[in-house]
C-alpha cells in the first residue's frame, strides 16, 4: 500500500482554553487533491498552520515523507518540499513579480556566498516558464503591489509553486478572485495535478471548488474531525448539513 | 519621473568619482584657486564618511528592516578597537581591521538574540546595546582611559584620508548595489515585507538577518579606525555620540529607505544642509535643521528615490507596520474583499 505524503496523527492545538484543533488523524497520499472544509471557526486554517509550522502543536505528530516534522522549523519544512498558501495574501509588494517568484525558490543545498550572485540561469527559467503558465508575464517587471487580488493570487501559487514541492497547501485560493479567476486556477491546479504529479491540501469555503477538484474531502466542525469521504459522500452526510445548516 | 538609460548614468557616474578622485590635486594644478581648501577637503572626508555609515545602516534598517537605534556602537568598537591596538604598538591598518573584526564579531554575538526582537523592540535594545558599551568604555580605565580617552599618533594628511574614505565610500555603495541586485538582497526585502511568509517559503530569515547585520558592522568598525586615526582623539562621549544613529536614520529615510542611491543622497544633502543652515542660523540651526527634516519627512516618506520612482524604497511607518505581522494593507484588502 501506497505510504502516505502528509500523516498527521492525534493533532491537538490549544489557545488557552480553547481548543482550536482537537485530536484530528488525517493522511494525504501522493498525487491527491484533499479538501479541507467546514464552518468558520472550525479550526481548518489553525491545522493548515500548525502543518506548516506557523503554529506549534500542542499534541500529536505530523509526518512528511516520513519525516517527523512536529518539531522542525517552517523553513525546514519548505525544504523538505511542503509550500503553502494564506488566506490573506502574502506577497512581497515591493518586489517585482520575478523578484517574488526567485526569492520563493529556497535555499535548497545552496552555499550562502551563492546568493551573494544574481539568480542562477535554471531559476531565472523556471521563474519565467511560472509566470508565463499562469498568465501573468505581461507584468513580469511590475512590483507585486500593483496587481489586482486575482493576480496575487495567481501570484502567491506561483511563488508556492517554485521550488517544485511535492505537496502544495492551498488556503482559499479563490477567496476574493473573479470567477473566470477561479476557473483558471482550477485548471491549473488540475493539470500540475495530472501532468506534473503534485499533491494538493486545500482549504476553500466554496463546495462547488471542492467538488470540481477534490478526490476526498475531510470535515472539520469544533476542531475536530466530523467528516471523511469523496464529495458527494461528505455533502451528503446528515452532521455535515447539520453543521452548516444547523438543520 | 523617467530615468536616464544605463550607458549615460554609468559614464555619469565614473565622471563624478573621477572629478572627486582628482580634487585634492587642484591646488597643485591651480596654487591660485581658493575653494579647495584642508578646510574643505575635511568636509567631504566626513561626508565620505558619512555616506558609507547610512549605507551601511540602510543594509539592517532599510532593506531588511530592522531599524537599529544602536549602529553607532559598531563605530565606537571600531574607533576604541584601532586605538587601543596602536596604543600596544600596531601600526594603523593592522589594528584598524582588527577593529572592524570586533565590530563584526559583537553584532554576531548580540544580532544573535537582538533580532529576534520585532520593531521598536529591536531598535531599544540596540539602543540599550549602545548606552552598555558606552559605559563599560568609560569604566574599563585600565583598558580605554576611561572617562580621560586615548591619543592615537598624529598623522595629519588631509588629502590622504579624503582619498581613502572616497574609495571607501564607492566600494560600500558599490557592495550596496550588488547586494540588492543579488538574491541575498531580494532575501533581504522579502524579509522586511513579511518576515512569517519569508519563513515559510523556506528563509532561514536569522540567518540572513545576521548576515546583513555582520556585514553591516563591519564596515561600520572601519569607518570607526578611520575616524579615530583622522580625529587623533578618542573618549567616550565623541566616539559613543547619542545622535550619531539618529543622524543614519534620517540620512537613509531622506534619500529612501531600501534603495542602494537613498543612503548617499541624504547622506550629501544633510551634510551640506546642515551646513548651509549652521552658517546662516547660527543661534538657531538645530531648530531650523529639525523643522525642514520634518517637512521632508511629512511629504516623501519613502524618501527622494521614492519620488523618483525606485520601486524597492519604503518608509519607516511601513516598516515597523509590518515587521512580524500580516502586511496591514493587505488585512484592509482582505477586509474589503469579504464586506458586502
Amino acid at each position: 500500500m501506497t505510504e502516505p505524503l502528509l500523516d498527521g496523527r492525534g493533532v491537538t492545538k490549544r489557545y488557552g482554553g480553547l481548543v482550536a484543533v482537537n485530536n484530528v488523524d488525517f493522511q494525504v497520499f501522493p498525487k491527491e487533491i484533499v479538501g479541507l472544509i467546514g464552518p468558520n471557526g472550525s479550526g481548518k486554517t489553525t491545522l493548515f498552520d500548525c502543518l506548516s509550522r506557523v503554529q506549534s502543536i500542542d499534541e500529536g505528530q505530523v509526518m512528511f515523507k516520513g519525516t517527523d516534522i512536529t518539531r522542525k522549523k517552517p523553513h525546514q519544512v519548505a525544504h523538505l518540499g511542503m509550500a503553502r498558501t494564506f488566506q490573506v495574501i502574502r506577497v512581497y509588494r515591493k518586489l517585482t513579480i520575478l523578484e517574488n517568484m526567485k526569492v520563493s525558490r529556497q535555499w535548497r543545498g545552496e552555499q550562502p556566498w551563492n546568493q551573494l550572485r544574481p539568480s542562477h540561469r535554471d531559476i531565472e527559467t523556471r521563474a519565467h516558464e511560472l509566470i508565463e503558465f499562469l498568465k501573468l508575464e505581461h507584468l513580469t517587471h511590475e512590483n507585486a503591489g500593483t496587481l489586482s487580488g486575482g493576480q496575487r493570487r495567481l501570484l502567491e501559487l506561483g511563488m508556492a509553486l517554485m521550488p517544485d514541492p511535492e505537496l502544495v497547501l492551498l488556503d482559499e485560493a479563490a477567496s476574493g478572485v473573479n470567477p473566470t479567476l477561479v476557473n483558471e486556477i482550477k485548471d491549473r491546479i488540475r493539470e500540475l495535478n495530472r501532468d506534473h504529479g503534485k499533491t494538493f491540501l486545500v482549504v476553500e469555503h466554496d463546495m462547488r471548488f471542492i467538488s470540481d477538484l477534490c478526490n476526498r474531502v475531510y470535515v472539520l466542525n469544533y476542531g475536530q474531525k466530523l467528516a471523511e469521504g469523496t464529495p458527494t459522500e461528505v455533502m451528503e452526510d446528515e452532521a455535515v448539513i447539520e453543521a452548516y445548516f444547523g438543520t | 519621473m523617467r530615468r536616464l538609460p544605463r550607458t549615460p548614468r554609468l559614464v555619469l557616474l565614473v565622471l563624478l568619482i573621477a572629478g572627486l578622485a582628482t580634487m585634492p590635486l587642484i591646488p597643485d594644478w591651480f596654487p591660485d584657486q581658493s575653494w579647495v581648501t584642508n578646510s574643505r577637503l575635511f568636509s567631504f572626508t566626513q561626508m565620505f564618511m558619512l555616506i558609507t555609515l547610512a549605507s551601511n545602516w540602510n543594509l539592517t534598517g532599510g532593506f531588511a528592516g530592522y531599524v537599529d537605534f544602536g549602529h553607532a556602537v559598531f563605530f565606537g568598537i571600531g574607533a576604541y578597537g584601532t586605538g587601543i591596538l596602536m596604543n600596544h604598538g600596531w601600526s594603523f591598518w593592522p589594528a584598524m581591521g582588527a577593529g572592524a573584526v570586533f565590530a563584526l564579531v559583537f553584532a554576531l554575538v548580540i544580532g544573535w538574540p537582538t533580532l529576534r526582537l520585532k520593531g521598536p523592540y529591536f531598535a531599544i535594545a540596540m539602543l540599550g546595546t549602545f548606552v552598555a558599551v558606552r559605559e563599560i568604555v568609560r569604566v574599563s580605565k585600565g583598558l580605554t582611559g576611561g572617562g580621560v580617552g586615548l591619543t592615537l599618533p598624529p598623522y595629519l594628511n588631509r588629502p590622504l584620508f579624503y582619498w581613502i574614505t572616497l574609495a571607501l565610500a564607492v566600494v560600500v555603495v558599490f557592495i550596496m548595489w550588488w547586494i540588492r541586485r543579488s538574491e541575498f538582497g531580494a532575501t533581504l526585502i522579502a524579509i522586511r515585507e513579511d518576515e512569517v511568509g519569508a519563513e515559510m517559503r523556506g528563509i532561514n530569515t536569522t540567518v540572513n538577518k545576521i548576515t546583513a547585520f555582520a556585514i553591516g558592522a563591519f564596515s561600520t568598525g572601519i569607518v570607526g579606525g578611520l575616524w579615530a586615526y583622522q580625529n587623533t582623539f578618542i573618549d567616550p562621549d565623541v566616539v559613543f555620540f547619542p545622535s550619531r544613529t539618529v543622524e543614519l536614520v534620517m540620512m537613509s529615510m531622506l534619500g529612501g529607505l531600501g534603495t542602494v542611491a537613498g543612503p548617499v543622497l541624504g547622506a550629501a544633502t544633510i551634510y551640506w544642509m546642515r551646513d548651509v543652515v549652521w552658517a546662516n542660523f547660527a543661534d538657531y540651526h538645530l531648530m531650523v535643521e529639525g523643522f525642514l527634516l520634518i517637512l521632508i519627512v511629512l511629504y516623501t516618506p519613502e524618501g527622494i528615490m521614492g519620488r523618483l520612482g525606485d520601486k524597492s524604497a519604503t518608509s519607516l511607518q511601513k516598516v515597523w507596520k509590518r515587521n512580524g505581522k500580516v502586511p496591514e494593507d493587505a488585512v484592509d484588502e482582505a477586509v474589503e474583499q469579504v464586506t458586502p
